[in-house]
């Protein structure tokens, strides 16, 4: 009864154990029942976990890759979750942090290159989109990134540069035009009291 | 699909940006693999697409929505021709994911590495010189070499992510992403 469903790529493996759900009539082949799994990486600790701890990592990753391929890279999950990934704080690459539920366990932080995350996208793609796997997984549809999020890919200077230089040319506009002088009224009181076109 | 896990299905015209982007994926395929343009015809019929794409001539006219190409067509693109130009894009990307990941991977010799992406920059380049309008604003940050390095990268990357299972949903995404 118990299924296996193992996903595999150069530099990782996912490995999910669970059985089906008899009670929802799912045929023997299908996993409705996550027990455990694990995710191999190559040169790296094993990750293993509850049903739980799985869709919480697919629901930074995906979102995560989901902005990359954007272009917009931004952290997704906080302390308070057990996973988060961001951009590397040096150089390229990106750092996935794993807390554990045990209070005496430090977290784990794992660096990976973009070829890793791709592997890592792969392989959760795979299991999300697998007909086996027949139990809801509460993961980010992707959609498309609205203008401020777009806009987090260009650097404040460059976003910033417009705006200020319209404002400076505007100012600088309005200063010109303030130092010229005021054009005189036709049939205005001329300077030593004639009046033109005035009869005597 | 067997659980809720929604699959984007939207049949939206791509906005500019995103024709724009499509057809320099393409074009980064093309870098990619000598054969790239054969293989998009081969793949076209390879998935069905033989009624929207009859000839290699039909694709062609379809990537040349692009406003940045240096012969452009006016019009815009059917929503559906978008979905299957995306489509065949996501096919050859998994296709081609082997050379995308040595491209990507930080465990390659950087020598090799140093070589791998010299290759690449030059053929995309040679490409957009042929291909596109060298007077756009667009086109030149591939054809600068300064800014031509982290535009590649963003595009090998796009590749790599647009590849496998849920490639086209991701990709599809985010050539609908607005401000494009």
């Amino acid at each position: 009864m118990k299924q296996t469903l193992r996903y595999d790529q150069l530099s990782c493996r996912l490995q999910v154990e669970g059985l089906p759900d008899v009670s929802a009539g799912q045929p023997d082949d299908a996993v409705g029942i996550i027990t455990s799994w694990t995710l191999d990486w190559a040169g790296r600790p094993q990750l293993e976990g509850r049903k739980e701890h799985l869709v919480a990592l697919m629901q930074v990753v995906m979102p995560y890759a989901r902005h990359r391929i954007s272009g917009v890279a931004r952290r997704f999950g906080d302390a308070t979750q057990p996973v988060d990934i961001g951009p590397a704080e040096a150089g390229e690459g990106h750092l996935l942090m794993l807390r554990s539920s045990q209070s005496d366990t430090p977290p784990l932080q794992i660096g990976l290159d973009d070829a890793e995350l791709s592997d890592l996208v792969r392989v959760l793609d795979l299991l999300r989109m697998d007909p086996r796997l027949q139990l809801p997984l509460a993961i980010p549809v992707s959609r498309p990134l609205k203008l401020r999020d777009v806009l987090e890919r260009t650097p404040l200077p460059q976003r910033l540069a417009a705006p200020l230089g319209g404002a400076l040319v505007l100012a600088l506009a309005t200063a010109f035009a303030l130092m010229l002088p005021q054009p005189k009224v036709p049939g205005g009181p001329v300077p030593g009291g004639a009046v033109p076109g005035a009869r005597p | 699909m067997p659980h809720d896990s929604p699959t984007l299905e939207i049949s939206l015209r791509l906005p500019r940006r995103g024709i724009e982007r499509l057809d320099l994926l393409l074009l980064s395929v093309e870098a990619l693999d000598l054969n790239g343009g054969e293989a998009m015809v081969w793949m076209s019929e390879q998935m069905g697409f033989t009624d929207r794409f009859p000839n290699r001539v039909e694709l062609w006219k379809s990537r040349c929505h692009n406003p940045l190409r240096r012969t452009t067509r006016r019009g815009e693109l059917a929503a559906a021709d978008g979905d299957a130009l995306i489509r065949i894009l996501c096919a050859l990307a998994d296709r081609l994911y082997p050379v995308l990941r040595g491209l990507l991977s930080q465990a390659e010799a950087p020598e090799v590495l140093v070589q791998r992406w010299a290759l690449f920059q030059s053929r995309l380049s040679e490409l957009v010189k042929e291909r596109m309008n060298p007077r756009r604003g667009g086109v030149q940050k591939y054809l600068n070499p300064e800014t031509c390095v982290a535009e590649c990268r963003q595009l090998v990357q796009s590749l790599a992510l647009a590849s496998g299972a849920g490639g086209f949903e991701r990709l599809k995404a985010s050539l609908l992403d607005a401000g494009s």
